[in-house]
């Protein structure tokens, strides 16, 4: 997924912005390739808002430069805005319009011709189930419609590059899917995605790769497998009687064991394959066996070791 | 992938385009101000006829006082329309994504201050042509040149409007400040007491007052000579481009900072800026 042979759509290196006291970005370097979903996970305040601001060219930055297919994000926007898509966190829709109008005015500004921009919005209508809302006033919209619609206008010229800002906060779970539905296909097109969220198993079913942000910078860069490789997951036994009495052992290889009562917790990046040889190795205690649960490493479980290390 | 970058044509007849759409989803104000305006007009006349024969103030058949009065006052209170929808776009977390298309700052002002533009300029010609059909107003310098006036004043409270836009911080703020605004330049300027029976101190501010050169404009066009329009169009111009500029100065001051750094200021909920 990271071929670093093809260079990135957005390069952004040592961005520091700072507010007042508040320092938002210190030092922040990301790329992202064309084709590539990079997930944006971090704490409040890490600076991934402001990342996407830096590249839309909203905010002028104290150091460090984005550039977007080459061209500077701040120096050039004639350039650059074109190929991008925003759908900020907040919902950013002409409460008064209609959702076509607003798709309508979007797709004006990115230069769409009236009867292409007619039928990018009927596509996008039926991508994001929105066709019979499509003339409805949009403060008369649920709250799913309207992030959908949100999205749409980011995607009504088919950008190169997709800055997505949580955009299934507080989503329903159609919503949630027919949004990551678009995104993939996007992806699929050869759009670079930056998509901020702090839903990380949305990132697995986008098959993106993972940027973690803290205070201002990046501290871990990678696609999901190699990161989680180096994280912990979790096998609970449960005994139907103490585990202290069963001839189990109080280690693996590779793998810590913790024993508490009748149950017993082994805590390896692998979880499923370190259980299986485990138990062969002593049939005596499978005999006690009440259950097992077999907890493979999450991105829940690597954001937390990151940002707690 | 993405469509060739349009000219600004398309990008100014877009923004233009939903601004109206805007405007037509919310036409109460506008037509409340216009009809105040008839119904003001109606009631002043018979006073500015009074005056008029008492030689008091000004000379004329009193519909000229009256219908030039209301067309400048109303203007003003339509001012508050134009500031309000261009406040909307931060209200609405607009602006940002406006400012992230291809569209420039300017190209988004002149596609939003167009159909403003023609609502006010919609508003003043029914005034004066209500004036002329039930009162028989008619210009001594020419209808062109009321036009000139209504064109230039019209274009001259849309610029000081866009500028009062980016000073305000929210709709409330932008309210009061503009009755305020409205009233005073309208007192001043003549709009509503002639200039000639005001007290002598506000005799000698009413020239600050761009409502005083709109009047003169109107009374120049409806009761002179064309020639005595250029010192009032003059000042109107200038008015227009302090208007402006301070649009254009703050706008520019506030694309460096965070979208809702006014919303802050105000203690409202600031969410993502710093994410």
């Amino acid at each position: 997924m990271l071929d670093s042979s093809v260079k990135p759509l957005i390069e952004a290196t040592g961005l520091v912005k700072r507010f007042g006291t508040t320092i938002a970005l210190d030092g922040f370097d990301l790329s992202v390739s064309a084709g590539e979903v990079v997930g944006l996970v971090g704490h409040n305040g890490a600076g991934k808002t402001t990342f996407a601001r830096a590249v839309a060219g909203l905010i002028s930055l104290d150091s460090g430069a984005v550039l977007v297919r080459g061209a500077d994000a701040r120096r050039d926007p004639r350039r650059v805005r074109p190929l991008l898509g925003l759908a900020p966190q907040e919902l950013a829709l002409y409460p008064t319009a209609t959702a076509r109008e607003n798709l309508l005015m979007f797709a004006g500004l990115y230069g769409l011709r009236r009867r292409d921009a007619h039928q990018r919005i009927g596509e996008l209508a039926d991508a994001l189930v929105l066709g019979d809302v499509l003339d409805r006033r949009v403060r008369t919209l649920s709250g799913g419609q309207q992030r959908r619609l949100q999205a749409a206008t980011a995607m009504i010229h088919r950008p190169t590059v997709l800055l997505l800002d949580e955009p299934t906060v507080g989503a329903d779970p159609v919503t949630r899917d027919a949004l990551l539905g678009v995104i993939r296909a996007a992806a699929e097109d050869g759009a670079g995605v930056v998509y901020t969220t702090h839903y990380l198993p949305e990132l697995d079913v986008l098959n993106a790769s993972l940027a973690v942000a803290d205070h201002g910078r990046i501290i871990a860069r990678g696609d999901r497998a190699t990161l989680l490789a180096a994280v912990a997951g979790r096998a609970v036994i449960e005994f139907d009687r103490p585990a202290a009495d069963l001839p189990i052992p109080t280690a693996a290889s590779g793998a810590a064991v913790r024993v508490d009562g009748s149950r017993v917790t082994i805590s390896t990046p692998d979880p499923g394959g370190t259980l299986a040889p485990w138990l062969a190795t002593h049939p005596d205690a499978t005999r006690h066996l009440r259950s097992i649960e077999v907890h493979p490493p999450t991105l829940d479980d690597l954001y937390r070791d990151l940002v707690h290390s | 992938m993405t469509s060739a970058t349009a000219g600004w044509r398309v990008r100014v007849a877009a923004e233009a385009r939903h601004q109206a759409v805007l405007l037509a989803r919310d036409p109460g104000p506008m037509i409340g101000y216009l009809v105040m305006g008839l119904l003001l007009m109606i009631a002043t006349r018979p006073l500015y006829l009074a005056l008029a024969a008492s030689h008091i103030g000004q000379t004329g058949p009193g519909v000229d006082q009256a219908a030039a009065g209301m067309a400048v006052m109303f203007s003003l209170f339509a001012l508050k329309i134009a500031g309000a929808h261009l406040l909307n776009e931060r209200t609405w977390h607009t602006w940002d994504r406006l400012r992230a298309t291809p569209a420039s700052f300017g190209e988004i002002l002149i596609g939003k201050t167009l159909p403003i533009y023609a609502a006010i300029l919609a508003q003043q010609l029914l005034l004066f042509a209500f004036a002329a059909v039930i009162f028989g107003l008619h210009p001594r310098a020419g209808w062109w040149t009321l036009a000139i006036c209504i064109a230039a004043w019209s274009a001259c409270i849309l610029l000081m409007g866009a500028g009062a836009a980016t000073l305000a911080r929210t709709p409330a703020q932008l309210s009061a400040a503009g009755d305020i605004f409205a009233l005073l330049t309208s007192v001043l300027g003549g709009a509503i007491v002639p200039i000639s029976l005001l007290p002598h101190a506000m005799r000698s501010l009413a020239p600050i007052s761009p409502g005083y050169w709109g009047l003169r404009a109107y009374h120049a066009a409806l009761t002179a000579t064309p020639t005595s329009l250029v010192h009032p169009l003059i000042a109107l111009a200038g008015f227009g481009v302090l208007g402006a500029g301070i649009a254009t100065l703050i706008g520019a001051a506030q694309s460096g900072r965070p979208s809702n750094a006014g919303l802050r200021h105000q203690g409202a909920a600031s969410t993502s800026d710093h994410q």
